[in-house]
């Protein structure tokens, strides 16, 4: 009996051409659009525009060596082993070369030596990240600190505020260099012999290591689970309008009549929807499988997170009739699909990942169904292990819970009389 | 098992949709229920099926409280709603096995009593077909099909014949006798089609503004105006004159004027008819025709109410 209430809403909906456009043909289209369109546009966001930085050097390291060399030799004893060591210690050369040779650092940094005399124009230009100004006898000074226990000098670094993230990168490249620096001079000047290749090397290695293992997320791929975890939403109205129209025409009465619970009715409802679902996924995802080879590894996570999805959608399918059946109108499921899915798909970052504007819209969006499965399907396709993707199960699952509760809680017991 | 009806009343709001209503149905019998829309009828037909709960009073079946206990007789029950409660997406065959799974019929039984059901209903070669494309007069005859399924003993009827042509009206009507006649189903039969009550129904309750304003069997009720003849009579034209000249007979009640036919009822021991004759000589209109009718329902309804059924 159960069985062929859930029969009966499958038949109706896959016998409605109009509803099948809405909820496979659609999503099918969009998908195509969506990721031949803005193919190039994705692509070129995922690519970190280099740093631009520049050197103005004010001071002649080679003229300043010698020129130490020669004030200090009352204090200290002149090797060539001594001046060969110096010539190796030079912080500004070693700071270049490390840009300009490191491989690693070559792919984010542009290094331009700047003349003096056009440094305040590039300040105005806003051309540069970050420009960094070292001053005369800065070598000579840094010398004098470590053997004649003079002053540390500074340089001078002016980072361009409108790319705050590129010249935040700058600084703590910089910031590294020089708490490295300072300990290998801090080491020299203890008489600790210091080598060459204990100089710093800058690295960036953390995020290396996370780039390495994860999938490249494209176009196709983002808008492939994007707007599959949006056209699911359109299931729930759509089988609430059909159970509304099940009450405006008696059909419901009959089933009343026939001693069948209002909750039986109910349940019969959202297990249609979540089969509906699941099927409507299935359909989607076998499409992007061979059209633009999307796929995961993780099986078992991927089920979990459709099939909670599901739910999601046939609690709402739910909560969506008893209100209908509250109100005797079938308005909840036409306001929830012609308003409540543009937002839900807007927060959710269905048209685009919404949640690299601010944090706080990235947590408002784990609170949208669409949002949460699409999220979850994000990390699983960069292989998140089962944990990473908790917050995505507890929050699909404290929706499903709600949408279920609150479905329950309206339904109209009605017959009166049960 | 009767079902007994006692003091039914359902109030929305502060309106009494439904007022003190006492009716009864034998096993076997068919009964009408006769009224103007917005008579109450269909308040009374959803409380006595169980659908919503009356304000006050109760429904029994042997002696048992159907509003304690509904499932008793939802059990023996059909009920042909007022609206085409089928799926339109589906065929006749399909909507018949669903609606028989949902009342827990054996698979086999089901098919057996889709066959018969068809053949009642005379769609037999039209069960493959989708609903929405059958005629009004199809759906119809489908949406008292999709009620005998499980061979109820007692079967509700509302308005039935609601928009359809003559043939399939008709095609209802046989089809109602049949069962009574055949199956001994006992029907309860609302319209506000007087006739149609007249000619299916041995007892009538005719309801208006709620209340049950009479009852019993045709002879019974239009006994209510066995002193009184109808008389029909038809015009040469219309005659603005002649009607004022009979509104103002104090001998007359119930006047009707339907363009150029009037009928009006008058006491059986008057011979009216030379006085209608001068009547109409002096207002310069001819009569064609002359009829002494027995009253009808609707006279009684028009005695009773001051209203015609159908306005």
């Amino acid at each position: 009996m159960f069985l062929s209430l859930i029969r009966k809403q499958i038949t109706i909906l896959f016998r409605s051409p109009t509803e099948l456009l809405i909820l496979l043909f659609m999503p099918i289209v969009l998908i195509t659009i969506l990721s031949f369109a803005l193919g190039a546009l994705w692509e070129g966001e995922n690519e970190v525009s280099k740093v631009e930085l520049a050197i103005v050097q004010q001071d002649d390291e080679m003229q300043q060596v010698d020129q130490f060399l020669l004030e200090a030799k009352d204090f200290i004893n002149r090797t060539s082993d001594m001046e060969k060591y110096l010539q190796h210690m030079l912080p500004i050369s070693i700071l270049v070369e490390q840009m300009e040779t490191n491989e690693e650092m070559k792919q984010f940094i542009h290094v331009t030596k700047l003349d003096p005399e056009k440094v305040e124009d590039a300040k105005e230009s806003g051309e540069y990240a970050a420009i960094l100004e070292v001053p005369k006898n800065f070598t000579y000074d840094f010398l004098s600190s470590i053997y004649l226990q003079g002053e540390k000098p500074t340089f001078n670094v002016y980072l361009n505020e409108s790319e705050k993230i590129t010249s935040t990168i700058v600084q703590s490249i910089l910031d590294y260099y020089q708490q490295q620096y300072s300990l290998a001079s801090s080491l020299a000047q203890s008489g600790v012999p210091t080598n060459i290749d204990s100089l710093p090397k800058m690295e960036i290695t953390s995020d290396i290591r996370t780039i390495d293992s994860q999938q490249e997320i494209t176009s196709s791929t983002y808008y492939t689970f994007s707007m599959t975890v949006m056209f699911i939403l359109y299931i729930a109205s759509t089988l609430a309008s059909q159970a509304f129209v099940e009450k405006y025409f008696h059909i419901f009465d009959r089933v009343l009549l026939a001693r069948i619970h209002p909750l039986t009715y109910l349940f019969s409802i959202m297990t249609a929807t979540i089969i509906i679902a699941m099927v409507q996924v299935g359909i989607l995802f076998t499409f992007a499988y061979f059209i633009f080879n999307i796929s995961f590894a993780q099986w078992e996570s991927f089920l979990i997170i459709t099939l909670l999805l599901s739910i999601v959608v046939g609690g709402l399918a739910a909560l969506l009739s008893s209100v209908n059946y509250r109100t005797n109108s079938g308005e909840a499921s036409n306001v929830f699909s012609n308003a409540f899915v543009s937002v839900f798909a807007l927060v959710g970052g269905s048209y685009f990942n919404i949640s690299s504007l601010s944090p706080w819209l990235a947590e408002l969006g784990m609170w949208t169904p669409n949002g949460a499965a699409l999220n979850g399907y994000l990390k699983i396709y960069q292989n998140a292990s089962m944990v990473e993707i908790m917050p995505n199960i507890i929050h699909l699952s404290i929706l499903a819970i709600l949408f279920i509760v609150l479905a329950v809680v309206l339904f109209p017991k009605r017959g009166g009389i049960v | 098992m009767m079902i007994e009806v006692v003091n039914l009343t359902k109030k929305f709001k502060k309106v009494n949709a439904v007022d003190q209503v006492n009716l009864y149905i034998e096993p076997g019998e068919i009964v009408g229920l006769l009224g103007p829309n917005g008579a109450g009828k269909s308040t009374t037909i959803a409380m006595l099926s169980t659908l919503i709960p009356p304000t006050a009073g109760d429904v029994f079946l042997n002696q048992q409280s159907i509003i304690k206990n509904p499932v008793a007789l939802r059990k023996i029950l059909g009920v042909v709603p007022q609206e085409i409660a089928l799926y339109g997406e589906l065929t006749a065959q399909e909507n018949l096995k669903f609606f028989g799974s949902i009342h827990k019929m054996p698979k086999k039984k089901l098919e057996e009593r889709m066959e018969v059901v068809l053949e009642q209903i005379g769609l037999q070669n039209e069960s493959k077909k989708k609903v929405k494309h059958y005629s009004g007069g199809m759906k119809r005859r489908l949406n008292i099909g999709v009620a005998l399924l499980h061979e109820p003993k007692y079967l509700i009827m509302d308005e039935p014949t609601v928009g359809i042509d003559p043939q399939s009206r008709n095609h209802i009507l046989e089809t109602v006798k049949r069962l009574n006649e055949e199956f001994h189903t006992a029907i309860i039969y609302t319209s506000h089609y007087m006739e149609e009550v007249e000619y299916i129904a041995k007892r009538i309750y005719i309801m208006d503004k709620g209340k049950i304003i009479a009852s019993g069997t045709k002879d019974e009720i239009k006994s209510i105006l066995s002193s009184e003849n109808t008389i029909l009579i038809k015009l040469e034209r219309q005659s603005k004159e002649f009607v004022n000249v009979l509104l103002q007979e104090p001998t007359l009640s119930n006047i009707n004027v339907n363009e150029t036919e009037i009928s009006f009822t008058v006491s059986k021991d008057m011979n009216f008819l030379p006085t209608l004759l001068t009547l109409s000589n002096n207002s310069g209109v001819r009569l064609k025709s002359f009829q002494v009718e027995e009253p009808s329902l609707e006279d009684v309804f028009l005695h009773l109410t001051g209203r015609a059924l159908r306005n």
